[in-house]
């Protein structure tokens, strides 16, 4: 099966590192309540329309941010990224049909689970479900197409 | 699709494994195969022809509701 958006298997290993080390810098983060001021420097930012957190408006300012959030987002991004979309160590039609039906199945899933957020959840809590969103349609489809081929795998013969 | 791909294994005394490094293919798309839950490209399906040296028709074949 020749496909040409999948990274080569010797980057799975990379990215199950950055996608579980960011998960669980994650989830700290989320029980800590996103207060952190670790790694604080300054970025640049390129729009900003509030004034929730005390920060100018305008368009391309240097401001200071903790970076720690970014760089937990980024890690369970890119690792998620190149965990699904790097080759197995055979790769053939079969596992690219299950790659693919496992990606149906996250967004159609992901999306039932967000409208009964929308319908349930209200207020400031609801920024927690924007936040995991974030997330959900990559974690949903890893662990999908890892479930559907863990179960090919069984039953030997 | 049906398919005697396991009959055809069992001829040449071949396991899945076996079949799959022949073809250059994962196990789990020969058993996915022979539990008539992946039905296979037609590229897959000449060369697994091609290995056993009989016609596509005579391992695969198509269910009425097909």
């Amino acid at each position: 099966m020749k496909t040409n958006y999948l990274l080569p298997n010797k980057y799975k290993t990379i990215g199950w590192i950055l996608f579980i080390l960011g998960l669980i810098g994650g989830i700290f983060m989320y029980a800590s309540n996103y207060e952190s001021d670790a790694l604080s420097i300054n970025v640049l930012s390129i729009f900003n329309n509030d004034s929730l957190f005390g920060s100018e408006k305008g368009f391309f300012k240097i401001i200071e941010n903790s970076i720690l959030d970014e760089l937990i987002a980024l890690s369970i991004i890119i690792g998620g990224l190149i965990v699904g979309f790097s080759k197995e160590r055979i790769e053939d039609e079969f596992i690219y049909k299950l790659r693919k039906d496992s990606l149906v199945w996250a967004i159609i899933f992901n999306y039932i689970v967000l409208i009964f957020m929308i319908l349930f959840i209200y207020n400031f809590t609801f920024f927690n479900v924007l936040v995991f969103n974030m997330f959900t349609p990559l974690l949903f489809f890893v662990f999908r197409f890892n479930f559907l081929k863990l179960k090919s795998n069984s039953h030997e013969e | 699709m049906k398919n005697n791909l396991k009959v055809e294994r069992a001829i040449h005394d071949m396991t899945q494994a076996d079949l799959a490094i022949r073809i250059g293919v994962s196990r789990q798309s020969i058993n996915a195969m022979e539990k008539n839950k992946y039905v296979p490209s037609t590229v897959l399906a000449l060369k697994i022809a091609k290995l056993f040296k009989k016609p596509v028709e005579d391992i695969f074949f198509l269910e009425n509701d097909d």
